[in-house]
C-alpha cells in the first residue's frame, strides 16, 4: 500500500491508502476526494487534474505530449501550477510513498 | 527411373484463394453526382465496409466511417446534414468532410485530440466526370495521384453518349484488370479472330495497353479508373471504365461510353454506336462476345494462381502484376507472399 496525502477542495486533509500499481486517480476518485475520470487515462477529459507539491514534481516520470496538451486546454478555465498533473498519469509505487497532491478546481 | 513427379503443380490449387488480395489504394467511383442533393446522407457499401456518404448544405460531397468516435453510434442511421458537418444522433457532435470534429454541444474543455487531427475516418473527394469520386488508402494516407482529364467526358461540346452500365463480378479488381493483358484469352473466350499484339508501358500508378497496334488503346489509372478508346472502321470510340471494390471478393464493373458528337444520319455516327455495341456484347453480325456474355463465368469461378503456368503466346500478366503490386505497399508480408 502506498499512502497519499491528499487536500481537497474545501482545503481539508486527508490520507488516501492506495493499491501499489493503482492509478492515483482511481485512488482518489474511489476514495471520494471530487476526482471523475471521466475518460478512464485516455487524457482526453481533464477532469483529474491535481496540484502536485513541489518536493515531488521532479520525483514523478515526465509528462507526455498528450498529458501537457491536456493541461493545456484546462487553463482556459482553471489556473496550471508548475505541479499540474493528470493524477490518471501516475501509477502509484513505494517510492512514492507519502506523496502530497492538491485537488485542483473543475473546469 | 528415378524421376520424382512434380507434386507440387498437381497439388497446389488444394491451397489456392479466390482473392487474397487486400481492397487497393487508389481513385474510386462512389456514385453519380446527381444521385446526391445537398443535405442528403445515405449508406454505401465500399471497401469491404459501410460509409456514410453525405452532401453539405454548400453542395460539398463527404464519405466518413459510419460509427461516432465518440460512443460509436452509426450517423448514417438518425444522423443527419448541419450546415457543412455530419451531425450524429446520439450526442450531437459534429464532423466536417475532413473527418475534424467541429462541435461538441456539451462539452467546456475540448479534447486535446480534437483541436490537433481529424477523429472521424473519412475519405478525401473529388467531383469528376459528373461523378463523386473518393480516395481509398487502407491507412488513411493522402492521395498519391491526380485523376486525369478526359476529354470526352469532360468537355462540353464535341463528343455525346449516354450508355452506361453497371455489372456485378464475383471477383477483386486485379482479377478482372489482368484481363486486359491476357490477350490471348481474347481468341478464345471471346472468339477474337486472332492473337492481338499487345503493348504495356507502365509509369507509376499509370499503365498503357495497345492492343492490336492501336485498334484499342487504353489507359489505367491506379486500380479504379481505365479508360479505353477503341480504333475501328475510322472512328474512335471511348469506353470510361470504373470499377468499385465492393468488398474483397465483389466487384461493381461502371462503365460509360462516348464518342464524337457525329449529326445524325452518318456513316461515322452508325460507326461509333456498332463499336460500342460490340464493347458491351456481341454487337449484331459480330462473331466476337463482348465482355458481359462471357468474361463472367471464368472471373466468379477461378482462383488465383500466384504462381501461373505461362506459355509462349501470353501477354504481359506478370509484368503486369508487378506494377498492381504498387497498390497493395501497405500489405503485410504474409499477404504480400501469396499475391
Amino acid at each position: 500500500m502506498t499512502a497519499v496525502r491528499v487536500k481537497d477542495r474545501d482545503g481539508a486533509d486527508k490520507t488516501v491508502d492506495a493499491d501499489d500499481g493503482a492509478l492515483l486517480m482511481e485512488a482518489l476518485r474511489d476514495a471520494g476526494c471530487g476526482i471523475e475520470g471521466t475518460c478512464g487515462g485516455a487524457m482526453s477529459c481533464g477532469t483529474c487534474h491535481v496540484y502536485v507539491a513541489d518536493a515531488w514534481v521532479a520525483k514523478l516520470p515526465p509528462k507526455s505530449e498528450d498529458e501537457t496538451m491536456m493541461l493545456e486546454a484546462l487553463a482556459d478555465f482553471v489556473p496550471l501550477k508548475p505541479g499540474s498533473r493528470l493524477s490518471c498519469q501516475i501509477s502509484l509505487n513505494g517510492r512514492l510513498e507519502g506523496l502530497e497532491v492538491e485537488i485542483a478546481p473543475q473546469a | 527411373m528415378g524421376d520424382q513427379i512434380n507434386l507440387k503443380i498437381l497439388l497446389e490449387s488444394q491451397g489456392l484463394e479466390r482473392c487474397p488480395f487486400p481492397i487497393p489504394t487508389g481513385w474510386y467511383f462512389v456514385d453519380y453526382a446527381d444521385t446526391l442533393k445537398p443535405g442528403e446522407m445515405r449508406n454505401v457499401q465500399l471497401f469491404g465496409q459501410e460509409w456514410v456518404l453525405f452532401r453539405t448544405e454548400s453542395g460539398k460531397p463527404g464519405m466518413s466511417d459510419p460509427y461516432c468516435p465518440h460512443l460509436g453510434a452509426h450517423m448514417g442511421h438518425g444522423g443527419k446534414v448541419c450546415g457543412e458537418h455530419i451531425r450524429c444522433p446520439f450526442h450531437h457532435w459534429e464532423y466536417d468532410t475532413a473527418g475534424w470534429c467541429k462541435s461538441i454541444p456539451y462539452a467546456k474543455v475540448t479534447p486535446p485530440i480534437v483541436r490537433k487531427q481529424a477523429i472521424l475516418r473519412t475519405l478525401p473527394m473529388v467531383e469528376k466526370y459528373g461523378m463523386m469520386w473518393a480516395w481509398y488508402h487502407p491507412q488513411c494516407a493522402e492521395p498519391s495521384f491526380e485523376l486525369p482529364y478526359i476529354p470526352e467526358i469532360e468537355d462540353p461540346t464535341g463528343y455525346t453518349g449516354s450508355r452506361r452500365g453497371s455489372w456485378t463480378a464475383d471477383t477483386c479488381i486485379q482479377e478482372i484488370a489482368e484481363n486486359g493483358v491476357d490477350t490471348a484469352h481474347l481468341k478464345f473466350l471471346h472468339g477474337a479472330p486472332g492473337i492481338p499484339p499487345v503493348e504495356a508501358t507502365y509509369d507509376g500508378p499509370v499503365m498503357k495497353l495497345d492492343i492490336g497496334r492501336g485498334y484499342i488503346v487504353g489507359t489505367a489509372y491506379g486500380p479504379g479508373l481505365n479508360v479505353m478508346r477503341f480504333n475501328q472502321h475510322g472512328i474512335t470510340a471511348t469506353m470510361i471504365s470504373y470499377t468499385q471494390p465492393i468488398t474483397a471478393e465483389k466487384s461493381r464493373m461502371n462503365m460509360s461510353f462516348r464518342h464524337v458528337d457525329y449529326p445524325e444520319g452518318t456513316p461515322e455516327l452508325h460507326a461509333s454506336k456498332k463499336v460500342i455495341d460490340h464493347m458491351i456484347g456481341a454487337a449484331e453480325g459480330e462473331e466476337s462476345a463482348g465482355f458481359e456474355s462471357v468474361d463472367f463465368i471464368v472471373w466468379n469461378n477461378k482462383k488465383y494462381r500466384p504462381n501461373p503456368l505461362l506459355c509462349d503466346g501470353d501477354g504481359p500478366v506478370l509484368q503486369f502484376r508487378k506494377w498492381f503490386k504498387q497498390f497493395y505497399s501497405n500489405a503485410d508480408a504474409a499477404t504480400l507472399a501469396k499475391i
